[in-house]
């Protein structure tokens, strides 16, 4: 607690904006990425970003649910993480290829 | 709040982006840092304008270096044409957030983060991308795929995430005004003063420091210590040797750490969660296993071909004998 100054509005403000500004870096490159892989780390990348705005808005009410959510966002990305990356290697079996768009006949 | 200002905000930055997402001269990426740092510079600027507030000089500069580092690195890992790199820059995204998190006093999560993200996930993607590397061709293997290089429909994903992050920017500058206000001294004593209460062995060896005459355990009539809180303290009243009621004031550094908090608030309030977190681990390493097992029973593949149905594992076929086998 020997950090504990006066954390008012002005650093909640902060970490929301910052947090808004990671989740839309990654929401833009999960959309422009080709990549399997990139495309699921920009995932992760918007998982930060929620975590940062849980821990903080927490923080800011001295309410310690923000960081258990936190904890289990951390079980959902690692989760996602393990089912995602056996996708792709079952994919990459299929046709040596990480390109998003060599799967779109998926979709049919 | 000005009412267009958020706009404008979002507007620099995601030109900036834009300008990075081009693959475009050393110019327009050089023009695109200056703008994206300058946007940021200018969100924060705006955001310290419109509340006044808040101490501390050393933590906005950490806040500030943190934040920096975490989105150049995150613009960094969406614009690299290596996908090794690109995961590289996100652990950096993630210590940075770890940094963040240790500003914020949630020293568990900050550790926590960098053992599960930066230590275990991460690695999980490298083996995956290490695994899984192309080169654009076989005959320059220095380059990545055509794929990587250049970016799908970079205006429509920026367009995309101006509206999304107007939107979130808007809600941010007019909600924080109507925010409740934070939690004082008082709120936190009472936290703290409740599950202080619960954990008898630090509750008794913090009174033992303050006060060693203090009866411990609690009279078997019945007569349990009672604990309270007010914005100086935690208060604990019980009996002395001699039999009067006694009250002992044990300072804040007394109550719990955050971990301690933290561990009580997850098995405390959220145990159902935390089942169904583990369940959700057990179900991922099932799908993971059975995923990624060879699931072909043995001369299945011929049996398919023989059918005219497409081989599962004949990595030479072409486009339209898959076309055909999927037709079939």
């Amino acid at each position: 607690m020997m950090l504990a100054v006066a954390f008012g509005q002005l650093a909640l403000v902060h970490y929301l904006l910052l947090s808004g500004v990671l989740f839309t870096v990654g929401l833009v490159g999960f959309l422009c990425r080709r990549n399997l892989i990139v495309m699921f780390l920009c995932t992760e990348l918007m998982f930060q970003a929620a975590g940062i705005a849980f821990v903080a808005a927490g923080r800011y009410y001295f309410d310690f649910s923000g960081q258990v959510f936190v904890i289990f966002i951390l079980t959902v990305a690692a989760a996602e993480a393990a089912l995602a990356l056996a996708l792709v290697v079952l994919l990459y079996r299929r046709r040596p290829s990480l390109n998003a768009e060599d799967w779109r006949d998926l979709r049919e | 709040m000005d009412g267009v200002l958020p706009y404008i905000e979002c507007f620099a930055l995601l030109a900036s982006l834009y300008l990075l997402l081009g693959r475009g001269s050393r110019a327009t990426r050089a023009l695109g840092i200056l703008g994206g740092l300058g946007s940021l510079a200018w969100i924060y600027v705006a955001a310290g304008e419109s509340i006044i507030g808040g101490e501390g000089v050393g933590r906005e500069v950490l806040f500030m270096i943190f934040g920096v580092i975490a989105v150049s690195a995150a613009v960094r890992m969406i614009t690299h044409s290596r996908p090794v790199y690109s995961a590289i820059y996100f652990v950096f995204v993630v210590l940075s957030s770890a940094g963040l998190f240790l500003l914020l006093e949630a020293e568990f999560m900050a550790f926590a983060l960098v053992i599960v993200y930066a230590g275990a996930v991460l690695i999980t993607y490298m083996f995956v991308l290490m695994l899984a590397q192309q080169a654009s061709s076989p005959d320059n293997i220095t380059e990545a795929p055509e794929y990587d290089r250049v970016a799908r429909e970079p205006a429509a994903a920026v367009t995309v995430g101006f509206i999304f992050l107007t939107a979130v920017f808007g809600a941010i500058y007019q909600g924080v005004d109507r925010l409740p206000p934070p939690a004082g001294e008082i709120e936190k004593n009472i936290a703290r003063a409740e599950v202080l209460e619960s954990l008898t062995k630090q509750l008794r060896s913090s009174i033992e420091e303050v006060e060693p005459s203090f009866q411990w355990p609690p009279e078997a009539d019945g007569n349990q210590n009672i604990v309270f809180a007010d914005d100086e303290g935690i208060y604990v009243i019980g009996k002395t040797d001699a039999g009067d009621h006694q009250t002992v004031r044990l300072g804040t550094s007394a109550g719990p750490r955050n971990t301690q908090f933290v561990g009580w608030d997850l098995v405390g309030r959220f145990p159902a969660s935390l089942e169904l977190a583990g369940v959700i681990l057990l179900l991922a390493m099932f799908g993971a296993v059975i995923l990624a097992r060879r699931q072909i029973e043995h001369g299945e593949d011929d049996l398919r071909a023989a059918v005219g149905m497409t081989r599962l594992f004949d990595y030479e076929e072409d486009d339209s004998s898959d076309e055909e086998g999927s037709s079939a």
